[in-house]
């Protein structure tokens, strides 16, 4: 069209209505996108309302055994965990160190490799022993002296009982394949009922089920077999 | 030790270019429906750019002297790097402003974006009369004009994105000393990557300030250079969208589960509506401005109404929708809208618009066309044999992503 001197004013007048109304439409249109309901995962559960009456709401098992916190549980029952250092620190878990009792340890030497899901040490009580699997890949840099003298086996598991420290080049791809925080408590609650069926095959769990697996449960349970119960558990 | 060394590269080039497989088993392998529809369109593609580089521009294209560029620099030049913007949009998203959930569609993106950007070179090639002048940019500092920011721009962009494709390069050939130091560099690649994005996008738009007339004007605003930075934008997210959902189905034995691509989805699906919002709004003033309001009642304002509401505002309520109930397929189905919305934009500026009131029209001859389908189809092959053997959608656990 041709240019009008006195056209200025209109398209002025629709480019401030267009400013205006472009403002006055953001504020709707940004809070409907940014609105909606939450993802499945993301609603918080309703906080629990107190009972009158205590109410025995835990299941028999719970609590039998431990995992703090940074460290990853391997299907076998043994742990990795990263330290400050870079280096990973391996041991067993709660649920081995409880079920073969007394251990006498037999670890790889330093400069070995190990591999994930392949055995690198064992754990013995008298005069039989079972292999357990490495959780990761790598070559064994230190081994923990003290676990190997101690006559009565190695206490606080997740601790001052470490076995050995592992330089692991692939750290990201095995850590994929191991259970930490809630996947380990929920893999260890899982062997506490199997645990538990061992007990009392033919009842389940029953009301006396309060106590905790003593130290060298899998003997008192399978006698001079243990090592066969255990090494249904440690997958060798 | 002869031997050894023959083993050697035998086992190289068994593992890293054959896939494990056999000469004789990879190339069974490569007998599948695609692969035949490919080599169709290569068959008559490559010998076609032979001929264009023989014969010459008027044996091959209807340009003329009134209509200097057509297809290939409308389609191929300027809609190939448009689409390829999703290396600086994801690039920016994930090194500068912080957000590491958009790590994982990081790598392809950027590989789009220089495939996209060789592909462009390419057809710039193809369309110039003398293409062996191209490399008198680096002596003749002609700084007056604009198509010297932009050949300096985009030859040095595609330089930074080679270099950031260099990180999963040197992941695949197990360099690890030289990679570690790309992957130092990544941020000031990023850097340099948003900067020469951002001229170069506009820069493209600036063109067309030297030939006001020529371009229509619905089309034509003194401020397109912002409407070319905008749009790319656009065209970077709805890319992204777009070509994430088709690789992670694509390539689902090659694709890493822990990335939640969804949710990424309708993260950039709400980006994507807000910047389309405001896009549209952009263009409402752009009209009233150009006081080219009276053009909406003719043919061509009919068609600006289809490129304005039907492929900008429309998917961006689409978007917001889908955003905001969580509708991936939705959101999908709208970045295939938003990108086909953006090519429109990018032919209706330079082909469809330009030269809108002559008589004698520029249409594309067949050979044209043939060689634009052909360079995308490159682009996709090599797209496919990368991601096939290079660690672009998933991690290498040889060399793990520090958290």
């Amino acid at each position: 069209m041709a240019y009008d001197l006195l056209s200025v004013y209109p398209a002025k007048l629709l480019e401030y209505g267009l400013g205006i109304a472009y403002l006055l439409m953001f504020i709707p249109f940004w809070r409907y996108v940014q609105g909606g309901k939450p993802a499945a995962a993301e609603v918080r559960a309703p906080a629990p309302v107190p009972a009158a009456h205590p109410v025995a709401a835990r299941p028999a098992v719970a609590g039998w055994f431990q995992v703090p916190a940074g460290v990853h549980l391997h299907p076998g029952h043994t742990w990795a965990r990263l330290e400050s250092d870079g280096l990973v620190a391996v041991g067993v878990d709660d649920f081995a160190h409880k079920l073969v009792g007394p251990a006498r340890v037999e670890l790889p030497s330093v400069g070995a490799k190990v591999a994930q899901g392949e055995p690198a040490l064992e754990l013995g009580d008298g005069e039989k022993s079972v292999p357990m699997l490495s959780p990761i890949d790598g070559t064994v840099v230190a081994v923990n002296a003290a676990a190997r003298e101690r006559p009565d086996g190695v206490e606080d598991p997740y601790g001052a009982g470490w076995l050995f420290k592992v330089k692991a080049p692939r750290l990201a791809a095995n850590l994929r394949q191991l259970f930490a925080d809630s996947a380990a408590n929920r893999f260890l609650e899982d062997a506490s009922e199997r645990l538990a069926m061992r007990m009392s095959p033919e009842l389940g769990r029953v009301l006396q089920d309060g106590g905790v697996p003593i130290h060298g449960i899998g003997r008192a349970l399978a006698g001079d077999d243990w090592d066969e119960m255990a090494r249904t558990f440690f997958l060798t | 030790m002869a031997n050894a060394t023959a083993v050697a590269q035998h086992s190289f080039v068994r593992e890293k270019i054959l896939l494990g497989m056999s000469w004789k088993e990879y190339l069974r392998s490569l007998l599948t429906p695609t692969n035949a529809v490919a080599t169709f369109i290569l068959i008559i593609g490559v010998p076609l750019l032979v001929y264009r580089f023989a014969a010459g521009l008027g044996a091959t294209t209807n340009l003329s002297q009134s209509a200097p560029w057509g297809l290939w620099i409308g389609f191929d030049m300027m809609t190939g790097i448009v689409l390829a913007a999703g290396g600086f949009t994801i690039g920016s998203a994930v090194q500068l402003f912080g957000l590491k959930d958009y790590h994982g569609i990081e790598r392809p993106a950027i590989l789009t974006a220089f495939l996209g950007y060789v592909m462009a070179v390419i057809g710039l090639l193809a369309d110039l009369g003398r293409p062996w002048n191209i490399i008198m940019a680096l002596f003749n500092f002609g700084t007056a004009s604009v198509l010297f920011e932009v050949a300096w721009c985009v030859m040095c962009y595609t330089t930074v994105l080679l270099l950031e494709f260099t990180v999963p390069l040197f992941e695949w050939l197990g360099w690890k000393r030289i990679h570690s130091v790309m992957k130092k560099a990544l941020i000031a690649l990023t850097v340099l990557s948003v900067i020469f994005s951002t001229m170069h996008q506009s820069a493209l738009g600036s063109l067309f300030l030297l030939a006001p007339t020529k371009l229509h004007p619905l089309w034509y605003t003194p401020y397109i250079f912002v409407f070319f930075f905008v749009s790319a934008i656009i065209a970077g997210l709805n890319m992204v969208i777009f070509e994430s959902a088709l690789s992670h189905r694509i390539f689902q034995s090659r694709a890493d589960h822990h990335v939640d691509v969804d949710k990424l989805t309708i993260g950039l699906g709400k980006a994507a509506a807000v910047v389309m919002f405001a896009y549209f709004f952009l263009k409402l003033q752009s009209l009233v401005d150009g006081h080219s309001w009276g053009y909406l009642a003719t043919g061509y304002g009919a068609w600006w109404l289809v490129e304005v509401v039907g492929f900008v505002l429309l998917p961006s309520l689409v978007f917001a929708y889908g955003a905001r109930n969580r509708k991936v397929k939705l959101i999908r189905a709208a970045s295939v809208v938003g990108v086909l919305g953006v090519v429109l934009n990018r032919l209706n500026i330079s082909v469809i618009a330009f030269n809108w009131n002559r008589v004698d029209r520029y249409v594309p001859s067949w050979m044209e066309i043939w060689v634009s389908i052909t360079l995308v189809t490159i682009g996709v092959l090599a797209y496919r044999w990368i991601v096939n053997r290079m660690p672009i959608l998933r991690g290498d656990p040889a060399f793990p992503a520090e958290h």
